[in-house]
């Protein structure tokens, strides 16, 4: 039984509360913005006492502008389907390649998979352009750099270590008996594997696919180096929109909100598994 | 009680099962195998141009220099600039951070209501991509309208420039990389310190020890594998940053936020200079090869522990 | 040849050889106890047998039919866990039913075997629970239960009353034999604890320092054991072991000579507690002994004697007699007939006039 003081206690809560405004501020700050136009967003004193205006998404999101620069709110809304697309199939294939590689370095223990999960997380730490940049001539010379099906391919070196060491985990945990008395009550290996394997599995399964969509989503350098400019993700996208659009400021605040919202949703909704996700198995939450 | 006797469950010829059991493991993870194949290559392949003179705009001077583009490296001004701006960065960011993430650990270790709120809160930085973070922060300190901008104006620092000022480049990024991580290094002390024993503590409760002692005779310590794991996880990414200083200045003002990747990035495409950015990279590849080593005994011996409790 | 053969069974690991030669049979119908300090290589000569593990070296056959290389799942043998290894996601119904859907049998086929068993084995209350939800004994019967229901030729128990509680050990200890006789499959039932094992063996494998060190009936396990560390394990209290010496034909024991046949040099004398007679008087040829303590077990009671020359004596007597021995330092009289003394080499700790078979 501690003896909290109850001076103790308000400075501790008054410290938290700063502690959050600090790190939750700007995401309500651009969150204003984007309802904001921009004779609004250029008054000074800022204010948080608005009219708010929806046409900075309506413009985003419907493609239509009034003034300069249309063809890249296009583009925007292209943006996030990329995103999407590119995440998702990210995640679906390293769920695929990852799973039973997963099941394989848990169950068995063989040297090449030592091997295989160690340079897998050892690549995790190298230097990303010292990969990219020989893979952007090598797309040129494969015809790659116009596709999504490079770009999956080359994500999964975000995503599959992930899967690996998080999914691994789960499966070690899983008792051999249980997958052995399935066995020897005559069903395969395979079946086994489908129907015992995986659903115990299953929580760390999505939580690792999750924080690889997670991942995915927020990579910047793959997609600046590898990606054409009609199948670049939000990341890359934004940058070229600030760049490009220069004054729009609220719209821009409006891409930033969409851009940022499916993560923050996906990490509230999953927030259970990230501290296992993000010291790739080490620590359990 | 008469009972028929079993039914056979297929006959599959029993030799092929002992293969098939045999090359299991090496057929699921044949995928990740093609995968660990897929980063060599390139790899060799920039170990390779890291010895070459190789410029895209000029193909015909390309050849062999062999250890030539590091030698040079010696004498640039430039290259030394790279280092110690990316040594600096990492080293602040990863302080700045650890002192913070574990200030606010201790803060949230209690499992209340408000923290457990605070604790899920806090998560929401470290999940947006550093690059839009990064634009984020780029809108708060816009000189004409950032709130951050107004908000310093009030204290008497009327004309701050933020990333544009080569006085202030280093402390802007500084801020937005502390924005973004710090939650890691919270999380992941905070899941230290909710898993280490109590009985240490109640003893010292019991023995009237002052706070101030255990803090750093007992919980620090016992601590010390989740700092130093934290931190060399956050040492080994930080001195790699691309995403938050490309999106904020891509590398400026000047030279001054040139960190190794923003570099070989700009040696790459603007100057189309292949042969240095490989050799760039290398260097890079060595110093986190030489970190990762170091983090991955640590974070296995984590990992061990966290198994070995469960 | 009907029946489970096990032939020359060897498996080492890093750590050390586990299993050297291992060699038994088990009839139809025949339960035989695998009995062994913990770490001797019992599980893993079970996994061995149902195939999720391969042998070094020797053969496994099941009715005549060689099994060695053969997959787990095409053995068609019936298991129990010691952790019960049930599937925590699928009912107890499921779980039970998990061997019929492998050999795909039709929904009430499968329906009637899974409530026949259960009923046998008084769970068909708990069918539709999950595993979590059923205590240690409900668990232990599932396992049992699913190991049952396709009649398997060969049954592997893997210390199945280990995690149950003692009196739910003792109930299922008469059940068992009961429940196994009406499968006619032939059944390894693999403990620690020796009454287990005499409790249910038809037969008796003693594992050590794998090997089979004695393979016989309970009673030929109990009255003639192979070995010293035999002649420890079976026994509550633990015999008396007594080291001597054979000169001409004859050593000391406790104070009195004692003719030895077919013995010589170092022995060791084995006696075990209810063979030694006590009593408060002086008998004619008694051996004096000081009472240190008397622990009452059950019907029976436990004597802690010290001999003429200081050894530590356990005897038991019945708990009318023990009645009659005070609390106190006593000096009592103890007798033993020499017919029931055990002789051991001293060097190899096998007995002496031991016939293996």
């Amino acid at each position: 039984m501690e003896r909290v003081s109850a001076l103790e206690r308000v400075i501790r809560t008054v410290l938290i509360l700063l502690v959050l405004v600090f790190f939750l501020f700007p995401i309500f700050w651009i969150l204003l913005m984007s309802f904001q136009s921009n004779d609004q967003i250029l008054r000074i004193p800022p204010s948080i006492v608005f009219e708010p205006t929806i046409a900075n998404y309506a413009t985003l999101l419907t493609g239509k502008l009034q003034t300069t620069a249309g063809n890249l709110d296009v583009a925007f809304l292209k943006n996030l389907g990329n995103s999407m697309l590119l995440s998702t199939g990210s995640v679906i294939l390293s769920l695929i390649l990852g799973v039973p590689a997963a099941y394989a370095f848990a169950r068995f223990k063989f040297r090449l998979g030592e091997n295989i999960a160690f340079t897998l997380l050892s690549f995790r730490f190298a230097p990303p352009l010292l990969v990219l940049l020989p893979l952007s001539l090598y797309f040129k010379q494969l015809g790659l750099t116009d596709s999504y099906f490079g770009l999956i391919w080359i994500y999964q070196l975000i995503c599959l270590p992930l899967i690996l060491w998080i999914v691994r985990g789960y499966f070690e945990d899983v008792s051999p008996d249980i997958e052995h008395a399935y066995r020897v009550a005559g069903h395969s290996w395979w079946t086994t594997f489908r129907k015992i394997a995986i659903p115990l599995a299953m929580p760390g399964i999505a939580a690792a696919g999750l924080l690889a969509f997670i991942f995915a989503w927020n990579n910047f350098v793959f997609a600046l180096i590898l990606a054409s400019a009609d199948k670049q993700p939000v990341t890359v996208g934004a940058l070229a929109f600030v760049t490009a659009s220069g004054i729009q400021y609220g719209q821009i605040a409006a891409a930033i909100v969409l851009s940022v919202m499916p993560t923050l949703l996906l990490a509230l909704y999953a927030q259970r598994y990230l501290v296992q996700g993000l010291s790739l198995g080490a620590v359990k939450g | 009680m008469s009972l028929a006797s079993v039914s056979e469950t297929g006959s599959i010829p029993i030799r092929k099962r002992r293969f098939a059991r045999r090359a299991l493991p090496y057929l699921l993870s044949l995928p990740a195998l093609l995968v660990c194949i897929g980063i060599l290559v390139p790899f060799v392949t920039a170990a390779y141009y890291s010895l070459m003179r190789f410029r895209l705009n000029l193909p015909a001077l390309k050849g062999f220099i062999w250890f030539d583009n590091y030698i040079n490296f010696l004498s640039d001004s430039a290259f030394w600039n790279t280092v110690s701006i990316s040594l600096v960065y990492a080293f602040v960011t990863v302080a700045v951070e650890l002192v913070l993430g574990l200030g606010i650990a201790l803060l949230l270790v209690k499992p209340s209501r408000l923290n457990n709120l605070a604790s899920i809160l806090l998560l929401l930085p470290l999940m947006t991509a550093p690059a839009l973070a990064a634009l984020m922060w780029k809108l708060m300190t816009n000189p004409n309208f950032g709130i951050l901008s107004y908000l310093v104006g009030l204290i008497g620092f009327t004309d701050f420039r933020w990333a544009s000022d080569p006085r202030t480049a280093l402390l802007t990024v500084t801020l937005v990389d502390v924005w973004v991580y710090t939650p890691f290094i919270m999380i992941l002390l905070l899941a230290g310190l909710r898993s280490l024993p109590k009985q240490p503590f109640e003893a010292a409760a019991l023995d009237g020890v002052p706070r101030s002692f255990v803090f750093f005779r007992i919980t620090l310590p016992m601590l010390m594998p989740y700092i130093i794991t934290a931190s060399l996880f956050r040492l080994l990414d930080s001195i790699q940053q691309f995403d938050i200083v490309y999106s904020l200045t891509q590398g400026g003002p000047g030279d001054k936020l040139m960190v190794f990747q923003v570099q070989a990035y700009l040696e790459f495409f603007q100057y189309t200079n292949v042969g240095r950015s490989a050799a760039l990279m290398m260097v890079l590849w060595a110093i986190t090869y030489f970190l990762s080593n170091i983090f991955i005994k640590q974070w296995l011996k984590l990992r061990e522990r966290a198994r070995g409790v469960s | 040849m009907s029946g489970l053969v096990l032939s020359h069974i060897a498996k080492g690991f890093k750590s050390g050889k586990v299993l050297e030669d291992v060699s038994l049979n088990v009839n139809a119908g025949e339960i035989v106890a695998i009995v062994g300090p913990s770490g001797t290589g019992k599980t893993v000569l079970l996994r061995i047998i149902a195939g999720l593990q391969e042998p070094d070296g020797g053969t496994v056959s099941i009715d005549g039919v060689d099994m060695t290389e053969a997959s787990p799942e095409s053995r068609g043998i019936g298991m129990a866990f010691q952790n019960f290894a049930l599937f925590p996601h699928f009912s107890a119904f499921d779980n039970i039913a998990s061997p019929l859907t492998a050999r795909r049998m039709p929904a009430g086929a499968l329906k009637e075997k899974v409530d026949a068993v259960a009923r046998l084995l008084k769970i068909d209350h708990v069918l539709g629970h999950a595993p979590r939800e059923l205590s240690n004994g409900q668990k232990q019967r599932t396992a049992l239960a699913r190991a049952l229901v396709a009649q398997p030729k060969v049954l592997l128990l893997d210390d199945p009353l280990r995690n149950v509680d003692a009196k739910l050990r003792y109930e299922m200890r008469l059940e068992l034999p009961r429940l196994l006789r009406s499968y006619n499959a032939a059944v390894i039932y693999v403990t620690q604890d020796y009454k287990e094992a005499m409790a249910l063996g038809d037969r008796i494998a003693v594992l050590r320092g794998g090997r089979i060190e004695q393979w016989a009936t309970p009673h030929d396990v109990y009255a003639a054991p192979a070995s010293v560390e035999v002649a420890k394990l079976f026994g509550d209290p633990t015999i008396n072991l007594l080291p001597s010496k054979v000169e001409q034909g004859e050593f000391r024991l406790l104070g009195r000579n004692v003719p030895a046949s077919g013995a010589s040099g170092a022995i060791v004398a084995g006696l075990r507690p209810e063979h030694l007679t006590v009593s408060r008087t002086e008998t004619a040829g008694g051996i004096p002994c000081e009472l240190d303590a008397v622990m009452p077990v059950n019907v029976r009671s436990v004597l802690y004697l010290r001999g003429p020359a200081g050894e530590e004596i356990l005897a038991t007597v019945g708990e009318n007699e023990a009645a009659k021995f005070g609390r106190d330092h006593r000096q009592v009289w103890i007798d033993f007939a020499p017919e029931n003394v055990l002789l051991f080499d001293a060097a190899t700790g096998a007995r002496i006039g031991h016939q293996a078979h």
